[in-house]
């Protein structure tokens, strides 16, 4: 049987388990196991789970666990809500400023915790109904929380950069500083939108009223004085110092980044016992047992995952469809372009952790021949499938966000979040034009 | 209809799957020693994953402070995080934690959806289990030929094949009794 019959039987195969429903992990498996049992040496049997142990036991790999700890810690405590109403107290006079507020708390926050549904719940658990109650429509407090959270697998310590460097064997430490120009860059597109709409709400609640409607909350000021102002900081500078700090031990050469991952770990623990005395085991418990849950779903499809590329990759199916993108000479930026289609696409169904390291093996290499840069490529992909984020029918955020929220109805939080995906477009074609916004940073730090 | 905005498991819940102890007396003894075996492995785990951060903690420290560099630090840590990660496999299916595509649940009756979520988990089951024995037939190799890392340090290779062999039966067997428990008859009923 030709490669090509037995990659669209792969294929098919893999769609066919995956939309019954089944695990994810254990489709992948199963899927690898049957075309082993067909197509591979009987003896390829008897080392596949040696292949998973050794997959997984990668210590790079095995710093999501404790990156997840560390986020659980910071999520599971009021730490979400404190950054939240400090920064609103300083932005209050800035037009759109609580807006503005939710979006710089969830770019915070994601970069303590490193986790896209955890920023979400964390920072819009006291967002939305701020917002909703300041006059906010239900809709654009929804998208600018769902949105805001899609920061978590942008910037560091992001998971996706985990495992693209793992995928792309590209320097972890170099995704993690490109990934931070083009966060700041969501973070200001985000920002400008949210003072551009409430200005357009903010006309019409005053036109319905200037005509005699309802006063729209939006119309009422609320000024904090400069001492209520500073009485916010104590709470949240020793997150930020956290913050700071582990960045400074990753990038000073002082621990890898799964030392960095163990430290942010039992720092983050070690904070929320110390500020909100959280220290008992009845309250650690939950923390703990909740990222091992995590863990333990993600770790498994990552496994599974890796199994699957290497049945594919050993039956010369990646490295047939790589050939196959190559010589259909496409333009660099039309393969681009059809890749991170491909990409959205997988993004409707599958988490960032499978998209990645399914599609590695085939992606690459045309990428690699069309001259991209794997650090900037790495950047561009974790933006689009931030994207798979906060769209149905995978929208893990939209679903935080309907816990958060339930009665803001699905319809609403979908059309809130619409402006923010075509801004999320708006930043990947920006970084084509400019590659230099991810790659300047990690080439200046690190060297090329 | 559930757009797919559903966490894992949550449509199988809603269909009461996991609801109800098996009505047959080797399942119902099964699934109280399997949640018993369960709590006690996500207990272990919780004090692993501390214990992880600990060693990789004290690895910077040892480095910077002492000036003794740890050659066994990772592979400690790879050992309990990998150990707790299977050994946790089964607690999280019994909460129906493993992700899947639930897509198609909104399409498809109650009575269709419990079925396609019964033949999953015997899907599941098959997989579990075969990836079990050949676990086992990996724990008996690195037992029996002495299989260590390949570091300096070279700790044993049982332990991690012991820890990756013992997860994935207990996910099996908790597999066995969720295939041996659907409430399929709620659709008759």
């Amino acid at each position: 049987m030709s490669v090509e019959i037995v990659g669209i039987l792969y294929g098919l195969g893999t769609l066919l388990l995956m939309f019954t429903g089944m695990p994810i992990a254990f489709a992948l498996g199963s899927i690898a196991i049957l075309f082993m049992m067909f197509f591979m040496p009987h003896s390829a049997l008897d080392t596949v789970t040696q292949n998973v142990y050794e997959e997984m036991s990668s210590i790079t790999l095995l710093s999501i666990p404790l990156f997840i700890l560390k986020g659980a810690a910071i999520g599971k405590s009021r730490a979400g809500a404190d950054l939240y109403l400090a920064i609103h107290a300083w932005l209050g006079k800035v037009p759109g400023g609580l807006g503005i507020a939710n979006v710089l708390a969830c770019a915070l926050f994601a970069a303590m915790a490193g986790s896209s549904p955890a920023t979400c719940s964390a920072i819009g658990s006291a967002g939305i109904p701020e917002m909703r109650a300041r006059g906010y429509s239900p809709g654009f407090a929804a998208g600018i929380i769902a949105a805001g959270g899609t920061l978590g697998i942008l910037l560091p310590p992001s998971i996706t950069m985990i495992l693209f460097s793992v995928a792309a064997e590209v320097s972890l430490g170099k995704l993690f500083l490109a990934a931070l120009g083009p966060g700041v860059l969501l973070v200001f597109l985000f920002s400008s939108y949210a003072a551009w709409n409430f200005k357009r709400e903010y006309r019409h609640a005053l036109g319905v009223y200037q005509d005699g409607g309802v006063k729209s909350a939006y119309l009422d000021d609320t000024v904090l004085t400069f001492k209520e102002k500073t009485a916010m900081l104590p709470r949240v500078l020793p997150f930020v110092t956290l913050l700071i700090g582990v960045m400074l031990a990753l990038y000073g050469g002082y621990a890898t980044p799964s030392e960095t991952a163990g430290l942010g770990g039992l720092l983050a623990l070690a904070l929320i016992a110390i500020i909100y005395k959280v220290w008992r085991p009845s309250q650690m418990a939950p923390i703990i047992s909740s990222t091992l849950k995590e863990s333990t779903m993600l770790m498994f499809i990552i496994g599974m995952s890796l199994l699957y590329s290497y049945v594919m990759s050993y039956l010369h199916i990646s490295q047939s469809a790589a050939e196959w993108l190559v010589t259909m000479h496409l333009s660099r930026w039309v393969l681009l372009a059809s890749i991170l289609l491909f990409v959205v696409v997988l993004g409707f169904f599958l988490p960032p952790v499978s998209i990645i390291l399914m599609t590695a093996p085939i992606i690459l290499p045309p990428l690699r021949a069309a001259g991209f840069d794997f650090i900037w490529f790495g950047v561009v992909m974790t933006i689009v499938m931030e994207m798979g984020l906060i769209h149905p029918p995978m929208g893990l955020n939209i679903f935080v966000i309907k816990s958060v929220a339930p009665d803001i109805p699905l319809k609403d939080v979908v059309w809130g979040i619409i402006p923010f995906v075509l801004l999320m477009m708006l930043a990947v074609v920006l970084l084509c034009v400019f590659p230099q916004m991810a790659t300047f940073f990690p080439n200046w730090a690190l060297g090329t | 209809m559930s757009h797919g905005v559903d966490l894992p498991g949550a449509v199988a819940k809603r269909l009461g799957f996991n609801s109800e102890a098996p009505r047959w007396f080797l399942p119902r003894l099964m699934n109280v020693a399997l949640t018993r075996i369960n709590r006690l492995v996500v207990t272990l785990s919780m004090l692993a994953m501390l214990g992880s951060c600990a060693v990789l903690t004290s690895g910077v420290v040892m480095r910077y402070f002492f000036k003794t560099p740890t050659d066994w630090q990772d592979e400690i840590s790879m050992f309990l995080l990998v150990g707790s990660i299977f050994m946790c496999g089964a607690a999280v299916q019994a909460q129906r934690g493993h992700l899947g595509i639930e897509a198609i649940a909104g399409y498809l009756s109650p009575a269709a959806n419990r079925w396609r979520i019964w033949v999953c988990d015997i899907l599941s089951l098959l997989f579990c289990g075969f990836f079990s024995w050949k676990s086992w037939t990996l724990l008996y190799e690195a037992w029996s030929e002495g299989m260590t890392t390949s570091s300096t340090w070279a700790p044993p290779l049982w332990i991690p094949y012991g820890l990756m062999a013992l997860g994935i039966t207990l996910l099996t067997l908790q597999l066995l009794i969720q295939v041996l428990n659907p409430p399929l008859h709620k659709t008759l009923s």
